[in-house]
């Protein structure tokens, strides 16, 4: 697995615990009586500010951890040399084609959902919803031209 | 329309000069290992600047490294 493959599948992961986190706290928000605007923005900012603060933290310990285990496979002290490549700032391009149109579909869901007499607060938490969901889709499929090639 | 397929001999030009590592082509054309590997297995078409680096690390034309081959055209 390249160090690409590292960062993509822990931006996956991280990205996958974030939208479990999301929805979860959003189902117990309507269960316990409805989405109340002050809970609701809290619950965007944490996210937000996770899978920013995630992703960093994360590519950061990826990188630790590759260099670690680099270490203990040749015994030597070198870091191990990240190269980007044509080929990684296509399946990049890729991804993020791939994300931006998720994103885009879920942006037109959110909106049937204001057309169709749902508080403004559904809309912009399915807005937020479908970010972290284009996300996880430009991750898989990043994994997956990096796998199949293209 | 025929489907037309990027074919190539890097294994081989590899082998012939003095078993090349994928590794030490990786370091002398300035991609990683795995678009090497890509490239090799047919997975992935490389840019004309990066087949054009490939053929001068061998010394050779271009068109003894790639091919434009049909599909299901084997040699």
């Amino acid at each position: 697995m390249s160090y690409q493959e590292k960062n993509i599948t822990v931006s996956l992961v991280s990205h996958l615990l974030i939208g479990v986190y999301y929805l979860s706290q959003l189902f117990e928000m309507q269960q316990s009586g409805g989405l109340v605007s002050t809970k609701v923005f809290s619950l965007w900012v944490i996210v937000i500010v996770a899978i920013i603060v995630v992703n960093i933290v994360g590519n950061i310990l990826t990188h630790i951890l590759s260099n670690i285990i680099h270490a203990l496979k040749t015994g030597k002290e070198e870091e191990e040399r990240y190269i980007e490549d044509e080929r990684d700032h296509l399946i990049g391009l890729k991804g993020s084609k791939v994300s931006y149109i998720a994103f885009s579909i879920g942006v037109l869901i959110a909106m049937l959902t204001f057309a169709f007499g749902q508080p403004p607060l559904v809309m912009f938490s399915l807005l937020i919803l479908s970010s972290i969901v284009a996300e996880i889709i430009g991750d898989l499929s990043q994994l997956y031209l990096y796998r199949k090639g293209f | 329309m025929d489907k037309y397929k990027v074919r190539n001999n890097v294994r081989k030009l590899r082998f012939n000069h003095d078993e090349m590592t994928q590794e030490q082509l990786a370091d002398k054309v300035g991609v990683t290992r795995q678009t090497i590997i890509a490239i090799e297995g047919g997975k992935y078409a490389p840019s004309l600047e990066l087949a054009f680096k490939i053929a001068l690390v061998f010394g050779v034309p271009l068109q003894e490294v790639f091919s434009y081959e049909l599909e299901g055209d084997e040699k």
